[in-house]
């Protein structure tokens, strides 16, 4: 382009943008989801923030409190943090399923992935490891309610351990297991999603680096791990983004498989704001679980904010 | 391109009617729903989280009711998440007319949020049907010496149940009068070769029945009204007293699939357990309404008219000999949330004998009413329950249901798995101060 | 994928032993696959044949007891399907998801859009304080926004306007972030010549940045479809009259009041699933492309 003609695309390029300034463009585009953000998550934010601090009777504003709700959530409440050896409560699952979780389904995700792209059923396999996320969460505890079952004649999974002569588990109601068993729930309903994207991104490497590495005679794995891995740490850094705030806002799984139990070993934090404000009309104490988790999230935006900062100057 | 222009406001206009449909429902009421007076339209919705044969029974009462005053009465049925949707229903301006309130705890919270009307704001004189029940039922749904909510139907939870036939094949009695013979028959079970107990502790209520029955007969009613009112001590020795009867009866070897087995088994699973096709149990503590259920359709529908013979039951043992006609009970109240004169008409109904006596035929229930007689009850294990109520020195009103929303249940689960419950009782303890003073 | 794409090492197989010999050597990967496949199908399968199983059989043995199969009946599908008010709830369920999943639709990708393509003050920043919404849970909403409905004497609270708002606002955060993602990948040029051409945002939106983005506009829909229709709590709250309530509400109206009818409840879960898998398996084309989008330059 000549100085001449870029200047005058440039120019024009403003003059549709509106001078770089507000528009009415920018109003049509925006304005809707801007309203939409504003009164359905702005305002309740906002709303709940200040009702930690009162007492909230029925979700209103009732007694002011102050500190109170805090105090008492994070000194008090063995259901949310009790720091222990081991430590427990609400706090401490969501750690373990950010720590497990996440990176579980991200590595079978991409893990299935891989292999899926070398037999000829390659899409089918996606379709049944995706089929879980069409399933609402009431359904799938059913579904689970009768793999875990105490009963080894009518649970699947002590049916197996039957068939090798090992005694019967009843995993979701030893407050040991509890945990474990749900999180492998959350993986299989998950691995879905992680597949699908990442199967994706990795199709998007090139043939040929992946032979130059076979020729070079690194075998399967290393070339998982030093050549798959890396590629796609964009799409995986995405997948797990989003899976670790589902953790933090994981609510249906929990709620209709074990409503938080035995006693209080499988709650989580959305879990326990619900159970608070809800059931127990404790609608200050709730709000206060819930400005929590928000403030949890902070540094998960902030990682995310930082990569695409990072990604645009890429651009 | 063109045709797409008519199309779009049409269904622009279709969408913003479906959006804001039928205003007739829900008064216009100002703060919490409880407000607005009403003109009476000649229908009344009524709520609950009954289902399957509970709502039958009462919605032979809706269409007596109806048949009686014309006004016609639908009930909805608000499975899940019961709490949730009746508190957002009355913020939204649509509470139902009646509702059944889960627990005394919720009733007072909702009185004193001022969504529900009282008895005499309906415009009803309780001195003209107080007399209609034994005397002191009505208190339970007073709050703050108003009277909001009526007691409507109960059962006892003093019961254990059993299957006849199988235990003359075992060999044993269920003769267990005091609770070293109960425990002397679970032995005798075992020894038999059964698995005495199912335990259905994946719903932690389940086990609060369990333990409130034990805790009354050892302690008292005073006790009783004590441990679960403001001025209760869970750390006192005496609920860790209890505590350890239960367990005394619920251990791993005692119980179908093992404490944790039971601690993934929900409520009717475990009645299965005893009274289902492949029965793998033998006694099932508590409820009065274990009956109705083990020979309903999801159990063991084979089992209807065997009662005596395959099923039966027999009440709560006393405890070191005390206790006796003491009987803990579970029921509901009902509260109206909108003042009309058809909701006034409708609880009034409620306290007649007349209608307990419909409800009663159903099967499913108690009616609190003292007139009913207790040959309406279908079968004879009813009529027994009923008779078990009424012949009592004094009866208890279920005292998980009266705590301000702390979950007892929940503590009761790590209580049977053998921990240590000193620090747990103390932190329950302090959650349940920190809530009754809140209140 | 590169030029150089199909020119590999190996040449493909062409004789039946050679086909044979691949096959073999990729038993491991069959293997694992097959066995991945057996995890993610069979509870699922078990929970199909449950559904048609009474439920004295249900209690007593597990559904690969196939002595029992015999006794397959299709009770628990006619008690669902036949009970009073289902079809009308499922149709509530279309009336709810529809709108549900079109309206945030058109809402995020006008400001996926402006927030490509339309510079102004503070772009970036709204943008991530938008994506930073995701953090808020749908709970928090409940309490505020239904007194803000009642208040507002509309009677958005007994029909669909309120739960249409609701799954909307909450839709937006995650599909404005996918949307946005993928829309700066679109061919700058092509963009930078229509505005020199005079185009106003308008006319880029409709005719180029739309129909270059079906793809990933699609698999946002399906994502948005699937939450919406499977959903149980926001109807429950948002939806404040019976008679309106979609099949995921409808359904637990069916239990008895323990809830533990789970011959019925499997029959209800594979009804309600029949649409989500109509949609999904459908429009599985556009998943893919469009899941690629935004996350891989």
């Amino acid at each position: 382009m000549t100085a001449t003609s870029r200047t005058a695309s440039v120019s024009v390029a403003k003059t549709n943008q509106g001078g770089g300034g507000f528009s009415w463009s920018v109003l049509i585009f925006l304005g809707p989801a801007a309203l939409f953000l504003l009164v359905f998550l702005v305002y309740p934010t906002i709303y709940t923030l200040l009702l930690s601090f009162n007492r909230g009777r029925g979700g209103e504003f009732t007694n002011w409190v102050g500190l109170d709700n805090w105090i008492r959530l994070f000194t008090n409440d063995p259901n949310f943090l009790r720091l222990g050896i081991p430590p427990s409560g609400a706090l401490w699952n969501n750690v373990l399923w950010i720590l497990f979780y996440v990176s579980l389904t991200v590595l079978f995700g991409l893990m299935i992935a891989v292999m899926a792209t070398r037999v000829r059923y390659e899409s089918s396999i996606k379709a049944i490891v995706f089929l879980p996320q069409a399933i609402a969460a009431t359904s799938l505890a059913v579904i689970w309610r009768f793999v875990y079952s105490p009963d080894p004649d009518t649970g699947l999974l002590n049916a197996l351990l039957g068939v090798f002569n090992a005694g019967p588990v009843a995993l979701l109601g030893n407050p040991d297991t509890v945990n474990w068993a749900l999180i492998g729930v959350g993986i299989w309903g998950s691995v879905g999603f992680a597949t699908v994207i990442l199967s994706a991104a990795f199709k998007g490497i090139s043939s040929e680096v992946l032979e130059a590495a076979r020729v070079d005679g690194a075998s399967e794995t290393q070339i998982f791990w030093r050549v798959i891995v890396p590629m796609v740490s964009l799409p995986i850094s995405v997948v797990a983004v989003t899976l670790v705030v589902n953790v933090i806002k994981l609510f249906d799984l929990i709620y209709v498989m074990t409503a938080g139990g035995p006693g209080a070993a499988s709650r989580v934090i959305a879990f326990s704001m619900y159970q608070e404000a809800f059931p127990q009309g404790q609608f200050g104490y709730g709000a206060t679980i819930a400005v929590v988790m928000v403030l949890l999230l902070i540094p998960v935006m902030v990682y995310n904010i930082r990569r695409f900062r990072a990604e645009a100057v890429q651009q | 391109m063109r045709k797409f222009r008519f199309v779009a406001p049409v269904i622009a206009g279709m969408l913003v009617l479906a959006a804001c449909s039928s205003n007739d429902e829900g008064s216009p009421g100002a703060s919490g729903g409880g407000g607005g007076g009403g003109e009476a339209d000649g229908s009344i919705t009524v709520t609950s989280l009954w289902g399957g044969t509970e709502q039958e029974a009462f919605e032979a009462v809706l269409a007596a009711f109806t048949e009686k005053t014309g006004i016609e009465a639908t009930y909805e049925a608000n499975r899940t998440d019961y709490p949730t949707v009746l508190r957002t229903r009355i913020q939204g301006g649509n509470p139902p007319d009646v509702a059944i309130i889960p627990g005394i705890g919720t009733l007072r919270s909702l009185a004193r949020d001022g969504s529900l009307i009282s008895i005499a704001d309906l415009g009803l004189d309780q001195s003209s049907f107080e007399d209609n029940y034994p005397p002191g039922i009505l208190d339970i749904g007073v709050v703050d010496d108003e009277l909001y909510a009526i007691m409507v139907k109960l059962n006892s939870k003093s019961a254990i149940w059993y299957d006849p036939a199988r235990f003359e094949e075992m060999g044993v009695s269920a003769d267990a009068a005091d609770f070293a013979d109960l425990v002397d028959l679970t032995d005798a079970i075992k020894a038999a070769g059964g698995t005495p107990w199912a335990l259905g502790a994946g719903d932690s209520w389940t086990l609060t029945d369990n333990f409130e029955a034990i805790y009354l007969k050892m302690n008292g009613v005073e006790a009783f009204d004590t441990l679960f009112g403001p001025d209760g001590d869970f750390t006192d020795p005496t609920v860790q007293a209890a505590i350890d009867k239960m367990l005394e009866i619920y251990t791993d070897d005692n119980v179908d699939g093992g404490i944790d087995g039971s601690l993934s088994t929900l409520f009717v699973d475990a009645i299965a357990k005893v009274f289902g096709t492949s029965p793998s149990a033998e006694l099932y503590c508590c409820g009065g309404f274990i009956g109705g259920i083990a020979t309903g359709a999801d159990v063991n529908p084979d089992l209807a008219g065997q009662e005596g013979t395959a099923i039966d039951w027999f009440p709560f043992p006393t405890v070191d000999g005390n206790g006796e006609g003491l009987v803990n009970y579970g029921g509901d109240v009902m509260a109206a949330l909108v003042n009309d004169s058809d909701v006034a008409a409708f609880m009034e109904y409620l306290t007649t004998p007349e209608a307990g006596t419909v409800w009663a035929e159903g099967g499913t229930i108690i009616s609190p009413l003292k007139d009913v007689d207790t040959s309406v009850y279908p079968t004879e294990l009813i009529q027994r329950e009923a008779e078990q109520i009424s012949s009592a020195e004094s009866v208890s009103f279920d005292g998980a249901d009266r705590l301000p929303g702390t979950d007892l249940g929940a503590v009761l689960q790590q209580a049977i798995q053998g921990n240590d419950m000193g620090p747990v009782l103390e932190e329950f303890q302090n959650q349940t101060q920190t809530a009754w003073e809140s209140e | 994928m590169t030029a150089l794409e199909n020119t590999t090492v190996k040449a493909p197989p062409r004789t039946l032993s050679e086909r044979i010999v691949r096959f073999i050597g990729r038993t491991p990967v069959h293997l694992v696959l097959s066995l991945i496949a057996l995890v993610w199908l069979v509870p699922s399968i078990g929970l199909f044949v449950t559904s048609f199983r009474p439920s004295a059989d249900m209690r007593a043995t597990g559904w690969w007891d196939i002595s029992t199969w015999t006794n397959f009946t299709l009770d628990n599908y006619q008690r669902v399907i036949s009970s009073e008010g289902m079809g009308e709830a499922f149709l509530n369920s279309l009336w709810i998801t529809i709108p549900s999943t079109l309206i945030p639709l058109v809402i995020a990708s006008m400001a996926a859009y402006a927030l490509a393509w339309i510079k102004f003050p503070f772009r970036d920043t709204i943008f991530l304080i938008i994506v930073a919404l995701l953090m808020v849970p749908v709970q928090v909403g409940f309490i505020p926004l239904v007194a803000a409905f009642r208040e507002s004497g509309t009677g958005l609270l007994t029909g669909f306007g309120a739960v249409w708002l609701a799954h909307t606002a909450y839709a937006l955060p995650f599909g404005i972030f996918l949307l946005r993602n993928f829309f700066i990948t679109l061919p700058k040029d092509l963009i930078e010549a229509a505005r020199i051409d005079g185009a106003s945002n308008v006319a880029i939106f409709r005719t180029i940045v739309v129909p270059l983005s079906v793809p990933a506009i699609a698999a946002l829909g399906i994502f948005q479809f699937l939450w919406t229709w499977n959903d149980l709590l926001m109807a429950l709250v948002y939806v404040q009259r019976n008679a309106a309530q979609p099949m995921t509400v409808k359904v637990t109206q069916l239990l008895g009041t323990y809830a533990t009818e789970w011959s019925l409840l499997s029959a209800a879960a594979f009804l309600i699933m029949i649409v989500p898998l109509v949609v999904f398996f459908s429009l599985q084309r556009y998943f893919v492309q469009g899941l690629l989008a935004g996350s891989v330059k």
